[in-house]
């Protein structure tokens, strides 16, 4: 019975661990986008960015899953344009939570560039160099070092929050183990393979505990 | 060059908006063009779903209506009648595991073409979804521990529990109507967690998951099931105002006419609470 519960387990696992790696690799570049946005001279795509941000930042994701799924098939003419089956429901989730956490990226990585010393980028400007020179040259690095312990945060956070992803029938981990609740690869009503669950999370996120201790100490030589 | 790059940016950016608020005025307006034409030619749903050969099943896990087989296949009496019916109109059946709560999203967002899963027709349901006619009777019992199950026999002895139902469901319907107060559970599952753990004294769940769920063999061996508040109807739902009902309501005569809506039942054995289709 153990075997077969950790089995079904694993299964919803990957579906969470997917939705966690589309979401980094998506949210961490287009945060930084969103971020040089919020911090641009032109005011309204300044104000416009700082708009979106407020918007996102200030309503549930679970809402917001409601919302990227199912308004499309409502309003468009042409019906659901997600794809049939599990595929269409993995995407949904993905542009929401990329979205989602692109926006709380965006300030983190924000507060990394302003945090370096003006002083620096007057240095860069004196001696000659062109403003991107100066960001990819002076002021990146500095920032990865600041950003790391509040986007260990955020990242620990989005594997947890992954399991929102069941209001629109992903199949991750949480659901897999309340499935058992009910009846699940031929077990009726077992109640522990949902608190078992808090096994997986606990496993991973010390994973990346330990990763991010050790890039922050990587990134050590920058005082 | 930055700025230059930041002004074609934002203006991108407003022409997108202005494109997309364009957009939404056309579609509001074909929506209402929409919402005639779907009176008039309410043929669109059936149309709809031969014209992409495809019926998606809104199913949760609930044996034996709808279930995996050890090959990973969905079998049970709601499966097997979907696929039936499927057949019947020439499309692929396709099962889709939903959360039951966002069905009629589901449906509406047309991520799902009928929701198949031992359904208790009540006013909610019916005024939320265009459903068939019923075609299985349950009945809506109470869950209590085993060793105080004997108190607990007659509708008037269970007035004073601590229930926990399942919220939205029929037996929430039942317990209103009795006055009796509650917890909301967010599913019949959760609301026998509360039972066994105490913080419900009972709870109010369908007979067919009741008698699939307590006793030997679950973790809730020392719960069962005790009287029976109401009897009910399962059903299907469709999308409002879909000419599907009307579709499966003639199919489910023909298979009750040549017995094998009967024989199906049988394999499930729950046979006895079919309902005569005529």
């Amino acid at each position: 019975m153990f075997m077969t519960v950790v089995g079904a387990l694993n299964e919803g696992f990957v579906q969470t661990l997917s939705l966690f790696a589309v979401t980094l690799l998506g949210a961490l570049p287009l945060g930084l986008v969103v971020s040089f946005g919020s911090m641009s001279r032109f005011a309204p795509l300044r104000w416009l960015t700082r708009t979106v941000i407020w918007i996102i930042r200030g309503t549930p994701l679970m809402l917001q899953l409601y919302i990227i799924f199912f308004i499309p098939g409502m309003v468009l003419p042409s019906g659901n344009p997600w794809p049939a089956g599990t595929t269409g429901r993995f995407m949904a989730a993905s542009v929401a939570f990329i979205i989602n956490y692109s926006c709380y990226f965006a300030e983190i990585y924000r507060g990394g560039i302003q945090g370096v010393p003006a002083g620096q980028q007057e240095a860069g400007l004196v001696l000659g160099m062109t403003k991107s020179q100066i960001f990819f040259r002076v002021t990146l690095l500095q920032m990865v070092k600041r950003v790391v312990p509040p986007m260990s945060n955020e990242i620990i956070t989005l594997v947890k929050d992954t399991s929102l992803a069941q209001v629109i029938s992903i199949q991750e981990v949480i659901w897999a183990g309340k499935a058992f609740l009910k009846s699940s690869h031929g077990y009726k009503g077992l109640l522990w393979p949902l608190f078992f669950t808090g096994v997986y999370y606990l496993v991973f996120n010390g994973g990346l505990t330990l990763l991010f201790g050790w890039i922050e100490k990587k990134l050590d030589y920058f005082k | 060059m930055k700025k230059k790059l930041s002004l074609i940016l934002a203006a991108a950016i407003c022409l997108s908006l202005a494109a997309c608020g364009g957009k939404g005025e056309d579609t509001s307006k074909s929506q209402n063009g929409g919402a005639s034409s779907s009176q008039q030619t309410a043929g669109s749903d059936l149309a709809y779903v031969k014209d992409k050969g495809t019926l998606i099943v809104g199913i949760t896990e609930f044996e034996p209506m709808d279930y995996k087989d050890a090959d990973g296949q969905w079998i049970g009496f709601d499966a097997d009648m979907a696929r039936a019916f499927a057949e019947s109109l020439g499309v692929e059946p396709e099962f889709q595991l939903i959360d039951w709560d966002s069905k009629v999203m589901e449906l509406e967002g047309k991520t799902l073409d009928v929701v198949w899963n031992g359904m208790t027709l009540t006013d909610d349901v019916q005024a939320a979804m265009e459903c068939s006619v019923p075609y299985f009777n349950n009945a809506q019992v109470v869950i209590v521990k085993k060793d105080v199950a004997d108190q607990y026999q007659t509708a008037e002895s269970i007035a004073d529990l601590q229930f926990a139902v399942e919220n939205g469901s029929a037996g929430q319907e039942v317990l209103d109507g009795m006055g009796i107060a509650y917890t909301a559970a967010q599913d019949q599952a959760t609301a026998l967690l509360e039972v066994q753990s105490g913080t419900a004294d009972a709870a109010v769940i369908d007979y067919l998951m009741a008698a699939a769920m307590t006793g030997e063999g679950t973790s809730y061996a020392d719960l069962t099931y005790t009287v029976s508040l109401n009897d009910e109807q399962y059903g299907v739902g469709f999308r409002k105002g879909s000419d599907l009902a009307a579709a499966l309501n003639e199919f489910f005569k023909t298979s009750y006419a040549d017995g094998t809506m009967q024989r199906i039942a049988d394999t499930y054995k729950i046979g006895d609470k079919l309902i005569e289709q005529k």
